[in-house]
């Protein structure tokens, strides 16, 4: 009996992965028309080569370029705002066209796409503290010391392979480097030397460069290998732009003298646009957090039947849902959305609903199990004998007994998934937490608006978790004593 | 009259049946005992004759007609049962109790199963009870309530399984006059193990033992006989 299901579970876990397998098909980057807008990403969160200005639109030195390049080659851009360490991942998935977001060209990168002619130049510079406590003026002093750098970005590598001895501390972005060298918590960090001195400006923060750049690099627009029209047509825009004095106009737009970004000082962007991104961003999140509950609860109850006590043809489900709901419980979500997103080539919408849809049936299905389990076996009988079919019996007397037992710990699902939207950010879904990160990319004020986004989740999570802890009382209490 | 023939029924994974074969007549009595200690085949055979098992082999009739041939609102109608834990629905209230079957299975109106459910409840003495809860009213109240419950259906007969298991002396002495007045209208079969009951109730009667009949007839006969040391 046990071998012979042990036997049919590992059947069922082996259909399982080859369909998964089969799945995942290599999204081939489709012929795009020309008439087709060409999709441009970035992040969003790297002033001044592209952010979000006081209109809550992307601006930049990156996103002028762009819309320079579009206007050469004769396309429309459409700018898909994405995390840094996806976004080579996302142009190999066909998820955009291309990066133009300040991407330095590198031996490892060239591997895998290919870089038009670079666009511009830069290096690497030590930044520290202006107080200095550890007495640092080059990074060759550095040894044994904690410098700072962006996850993802070629310093950290560039760090870790020539100066072992240095703890490198990779963070999200510059705003969390910033509060930490704020704080003294590291001796200082290493970034672009253009991008670092406007940012510490726009901060106001006491931070100076030290010692010479570490070293030049050169960047580039990265397209995927097959797509050579688009490289050939990227180069030949950038040689016009060059020879035209276009870019040498955007270069002074954004670094020359007299150029601020925004205006002057440290304008960045209003806080009517700043509500205006919040807000928005958490209707968003909200939506997706009830577009996918409204799934998951409704997939999780007959998923729930199933579990309890497959009964006649609905035995056959019970592997295959067994295998779904382990899976799921079993796997970090985090990993389900970037496969949805990228492995499934789902829109991040799609993938963000459905992904967290089937997560919330794969929790909600075990707690509608344990309902119908805890209904007496006396309860069918008792309807049976008064003629009642089976659909009568689970509608009127098996579920409406299960579910009283299941809503505290259902409603502890709803908490739990709300809270798991903040996920999605990372598939660049435009919801709360990105907006957030986009308003502190600009602003340089992670804990206020991590603060504001923390207390959003409460007020919507807090009346849950009181109904939850005030309707498992009255259960306790009164037991069924309400209809 | 409930007709048994040739009955025999195993348990799945059983080495022994359960019902050895067993043949008997239940005449139709206001109430008609069938009497035995616990893992006497009792319960088992009310189970076969409710249909929630499917005898091994052999047939139960009643009113000469055989109960694997009628439809299950037929069968519902016939046979009524109440369960030894009563097994009321506790997310509702005693009348919606009474008025579900009637409503969602038989189709009549809510208004007219509520006057009916009503009327059931006046007639034995509980009208007091529709708004409670189950967990709101008294075992020997509950006892009423399921078998109001059945009776809804108007079946020919009602089977009621260890109907005094939960009630205290007096209780069960108050449910003994109780059900006497009422079995005027429906025939009652009563399945207990509780003998002094079935002798305030019950005329007649069956004794089972360990899967078959042990003696028939007048239950204060019966009684004399099973109290005797076997000799």
């Amino acid at each position: 009996m046990n071998r012979f299901f042990l036997n049919s579970y590992l059947l069922w876990l082996v259909c399982c992965a080859g369909l998964l397998v089969a799945m995942i098909k290599p999204a081939h980057a489709q012929p795009t028309a020309d008439e087709k807008p060409l999709r441009v990403a970035l992040t969003g969160k790297f002033p001044p080569f592209n952010y979000y200005n006081e209109q809550g639109e992307l601006a930049g030195f990156d996103v002028d370029v762009a819309n320079a390049i579009g206007k050469r080659i004769g396309r429309d851009i459409e700018f898909v705002a994405t995390e840094w360490d996806g976004i080579l991942a996302g142009l190999l998935g066909g998820k955009f066209d291309t990066i133009i977001g300040s991407m330095a060209i590198t031996p490892v990168r060239a591997r895998q796409v290919n870089f038009s002619k670079p666009y511009y130049h830069s290096g690497a510079q030590l930044f520290v503290h202006r107080d200095n406590p550890a007495q640092v003026y080059s990074i060759n002093e550095c040894d044994g010391l904690k410098v700072a750098a962006v996850l993802g970005e070629t310093y950290q590598q560039y760090l870790d392979q020539n100066y072992p001895s240095i703890e490198v501390v990779t963070l999200k972005s510059s705003v969390e480097i910033f509060e930490l060298l704020q704080q003294q918590r590291v001796t200082g960090f290493v970034t672009d030397k253009l991008v670092g001195s406007w940012q510490i400006k726009q901060a106001d923060r006491p931070f100076v460069p030290v010692g010479g750049m570490l070293y030049s690099e050169d960047i580039g627009i990265p397209v995927r290998k097959d797509d050579t029209k688009l490289l050939e047509q990227i180069n030949t825009a950038l040689d016009q732009i060059k020879s035209d004095g276009t870019m040498k106009k955007i270069h002074q737009k954004y670094f020359g003298l007299s150029a601020t970004v925004s205006g002057s000082g440290k304008s960045t962007m209003s806080d009517a646009v700043i509500a205006k991104k919040l807000i928005k961003g958490f209707a968003v999140t909200i939506a997706i957090a009830v577009a996918s509950l409204a799934i998951g609860f409704v997939l999780a109850i007959p998923c729930g039947v199933i579990l309890n006590k497959p009964k006649g043809s609905m035995v056959i489900l019970y592997w295959p849902v067994r295998t779904i709901v382990d899976f799921l419980r079993g796997t970090p979500v985090l990993i389900q959305l970037l496969f949805a997103w990228m492995g499934l080539g789902l829109s991040p919408f799609t993938a963000a609903i459905g992904t967290l849809g089937i997560n919330a049936m794969a929790y909600m299905a075990e707690v509608i199990r344990s309902g119908l389990m805890s209904v007496d076996q006396g309860q069918v009988l008792a309807a049976k004998a008064l003629a009642m079919n089976r659909m009568q019996t689970f509608r009127h007397v098996v579920w409406p007994q299960a579910f009283r037992v299941a809503i505290p710990p259902l409603m502890n699902c709803v908490v739990a998934l709300t809270k798991d939207t903040a996920l999605v950010a990372v598939i660049s879904v435009s919801e709360v937490i990105r907006e957030a990160q986009a308003i502190i990319s600009v602003t340089f004020e992670p804990t206020k608006y991590y603060f504001i986004v923390a207390v959003m989740f409460f007020i919507v999570t807090f009346p849950l978790m009181k109904f939850a802890s005030m309707l498992e009382r009255r259960i306790a209490q009164r037991g069924f004593s309400r209809d | 009259m409930i007709e048994i023939r040739d009955l025999i029924y195993t348990y799945p994974n059983a080495d022994e049946p359960a019902l050895k074969q067993l043949s008997v007549q239940f005449p139709r009595e206001n109430v008609f005992a069938v009497l035995g200690q616990s893992g006497s085949g009792k319960t088992t055979l009310l189970n076969c004759i409710a249909r929630f098992l499917t005898p091994t082999s052999g047939s139960i009739h009643i009113d000469d007609r055989n109960i694997a041939d009628m439809t299950e609102l037929e069968f519902r109608h016939t046979l009524g049962v109440v369960f030894q834990r009563l097994n009321l629905f506790p997310h509702l209230s005693v009348l919606r109790n009474l008025t579900l079957a009637p409503e969602k299975v038989f189709g009549t109106t809510l208004s007219d199963a509520r006057k009916q459910a009503r009327e059931m409840l006046d007639r034995l003495g509980i009208g007091d009870l529709a708004d409670r809860y189950p967990a709101q009213i008294s075992g020997g109240q509950a006892q009423r309530v399921a078998i109001a419950r059945g009776l809804m259906l108007q079946p020919s007969y009602m089977l009621l399984d260890e109907p005094t298991s939960a009630l205290d002396a007096q209780t069960t002495q108050d449910f003994a006059a109780w059900l006497t007045e009422l079995s005027s209208e429906t025939s009652f079969i009563i399945v207990t193990h509780d003998l002094p009951f079935a002798e305030m109730v019950a005329s007649h009667g069956v004794y089972l033992s360990q899967g078959e009949i042990q003696a028939t007839g007048n239950v204060a006969d019966i009684l004399q006989q099973v109290q005797q040391p076997t000799s």
